[in-house]
């Protein structure tokens, strides 16, 4: 199972201080925490994709290459890269480039967006956006499969014997993630291909989940991927921990409390009931997580939201550290523990290149037996 | 059949939720009594915080949720506000705001309103009907508006009778065929989900 770190790349003021940071500032401590995830042995950095302010990530690949020169170990993705609003072309070149520089150590989550006005900004329609979704990717998935691509859609201009460079390392496009909140289509369209389906249920009740999944996963095995079970599968969650409870409600509560995300709303309390977000100790922190698993299923990816509501740098470090210390050491034994036999880990480049290979190998099998 | 009453009255005793009982018993009464209609009433009031987080959260706390899924899965509705600034109230508004918008497709509702004087009494054709009208639902012909005046007067109970009596018929007690959500498609049941499969979703636009 792997773990890890996803952002939103928003710049909110600390509500404590009043002050916001520049942008300089929030771009520069995206990429300090995606350091920090390397450093305590997480698995997974994603970043957002945003092309309105308060969002600074408008260009995923250019902060994902920078982490990819100064880590080794930590797989670099996104949360998420809209299919929608992005040439399909442009995100097979820039993916692929990303995918070599970091030797394999990548992959993606194709999300539509929600934000209406970035679609026309772009030349799209947000009316559009499940369309746009399953054209583009189309186009994706072929360009990263075959050599020479001729193509015609609705959304773009055609494409007359097309190559996208370069090829994707050793052949093998990055693994993708569907993201979705509350579209079936989504669910829908990661089953048919095999891709990994991503529930980002953090601000969502558990039923709400539980009900995304199950799609995904029946649908899984109605397209002969697997069982149900066999479906991969990532959820967010998102956390503040202090080594006492009481002193991380304190401390998140002005946070909770202002933040444009949760603030003025429901209570810390009452989100925390019926939302992942948990406010407390590691313990707690590590008990809400394995939760997950009961409505969920046996799952691949959890990402963890750290960064969100204003909180300054060193606190989130601080938020990592404890991550990598204290709770993933014992989310992965309890988890592994808790596993069900036959169910996959999450592909990584390496296992797609062996499944490949195999894949080549058995089908040379049966030329030679035939 | 299930008939969900769905009252925005804020005072105890409410003078709107008075006339969702006396309608819903109403059509109790005119499909025949007995086990007919299984009735389930609807306090906004007590939804009031909840619809409010809703707005802010985009997901609906436990109680909402419950109430939600009840309207949605009503045989029929019968919908009673206030009249507020010369409309329905802003919470009564709010909760059909974070209903599922294909939720009442379909749907005989009876509209019914309350206020302080007649003077409002077509806050029903103005306000009401259009709502329902964009949700799809089936209004009921007859609307009942009670001022309070009205609870003194001669008239109400004829319209409480002929208003439930049209709402037990679009409910399925013989009268008009009451027309269903609209048609699935090319979708399969999924869960609690209608799935276009893909390759149908992808050859939709591949096909000139």
């Amino acid at each position: 199972m792997q773990f890890g770190i996803f952002t939103v790349g928003d710049v909110t003021p600390d509500p404590t201080t009043g002050r916001t940071p520049t942008e300089h500032e929030r771009i520069k401590a995206m990429v300090a925490i995606a350091q920090k995830a390397e450093e305590v042995g997480l698995d997974v950095f994603a970043t957002g994709e945003h092309h309105n302010p308060p969002f600074v990530p408008s260009s995923p690949t250019t902060m994902l290459g920078w982490v990819a020169a100064r880590t080794e170990n930590l797989i670099l993705s996104t949360s998420t890269t809209l299919i929608t609003t992005n040439d399909p072309v442009k995100i097979a070149e820039d993916f692929a480039m990303l995918q070599h520089l970091a030797d394999g150590r990548v992959d993606l989550m194709m999300g539509r967006g929600n934000t209406g006005p970035v679609y026309p900004w772009f030349g799209k329609d947000i009316r559009q956006g499940i369309n746009l979704a399953v054209e583009n990717y189309a186009l994706l998935y072929r360009l990263w499969r075959e050599e020479t691509v001729t193509w015609e859609g609705k959304f773009r201009t055609p494409l007359q014997s097309f190559t996208s460079t370069p090829r994707p390392l050793d052949g093998v496009p990055p693994f993708v993630w569907h993201g979705s909140i509350r579209s079936p289509e989504i669910a829908e369209q990661a089953a048919y291909y095999g891709d990994g389906f991503f529930h980002n249920n953090i601000f969502w009740p558990a039923d709400h989940t539980k009900q995304m999944v199950e799609l995904y996963r029946s649908r899984y095995a109605h397209y002969g991927h697997g069982t149900p079970e066999q479906a991969i599968v990532g959820l967010g969650g998102q956390i503040f921990m202090r080594r006492n409870s009481q002193d991380a409600v304190r401390e998140f509560r002005p946070y909770f409390d202002n933040a444009p995300v949760y603030g003025h709303g429901p209570s810390l309390e009452e989100f925390t009931e019926q939302t992942p977000l948990t406010v407390g100790s590691p313990e707690q922190v590590i008990e809400k997580t394995l939760s997950f698993r009961d409505y969920a299923g046996d799952y691949q990816r959890q990402l963890f939201l750290v960064d969100h509501a204003g909180l300054p740098l060193k606190t989130v470090l601080e938020q990592i550290d404890m991550l990598g210390e204290e709770v993933v050491p014992v989310l992965r034994e309890e988890f592994a523990k808790r596993r069900a036999a036959g169910v996959p880990d999450a592909p990584t480049h390496a296992s797609r290149v062996a499944a490949a290979a195999a894949a080549t190998a058995e089908a040379g099998q049966e030329v030679t037996a035939s | 059949m299930k008939l969900v009453v769905v009252s925005a009255g804020l005072s105890v005793p409410s003078s709107t939720r008075l006339l969702g009982d006396r309608l819903a018993a109403a059509a109790s009464a005119g499909s025949g009594g007995g086990g007919g209609v299984e009735v389930q009433v609807v306090e906004l009031r007590d939804l009031a915080v909840e619809i409010a987080h809703n707005l802010t959260t985009g997901f609906p706390g436990p109680a909402l949720g419950a109430a939600l899924s009840a309207v949605a899965g009503a045989d029929g509705l019968i919908v009673v506000t206030p009249v507020f600034s010369a409309s329905y109230s802003g919470l009564f508004k709010s909760f059909f705001d974070v209903l599922d918008r294909d939720a009442l497709a379909g749907k005989p509702v009876l509209v019914a309103a309350t206020g302080g004087s007649a003077r409002h009494s077509l806050v029903l054709e103005h306000a009401m009907r259009p709502l329902f009208a964009y949700l799809r639902a089936v209004v009921v012909p007859t609307g009942v508006y009670a001022a309070s005046e009205d609870w003194g007067a001669e008239g109400l109970a004829e319209r409480i009778g002929r208003a439930a009596g049209e709402l037990v018929g679009l409910m399925g007690g013989g009268g008009p065929s009451v027309p269903g959500p609209p048609a699935p498609g090319v979708g399969v049941q999924v869960g609690g989900f209608e799935v276009v499969p893909f390759a149908e979703q992808l050859a939709a636009l591949r096909s000139p």
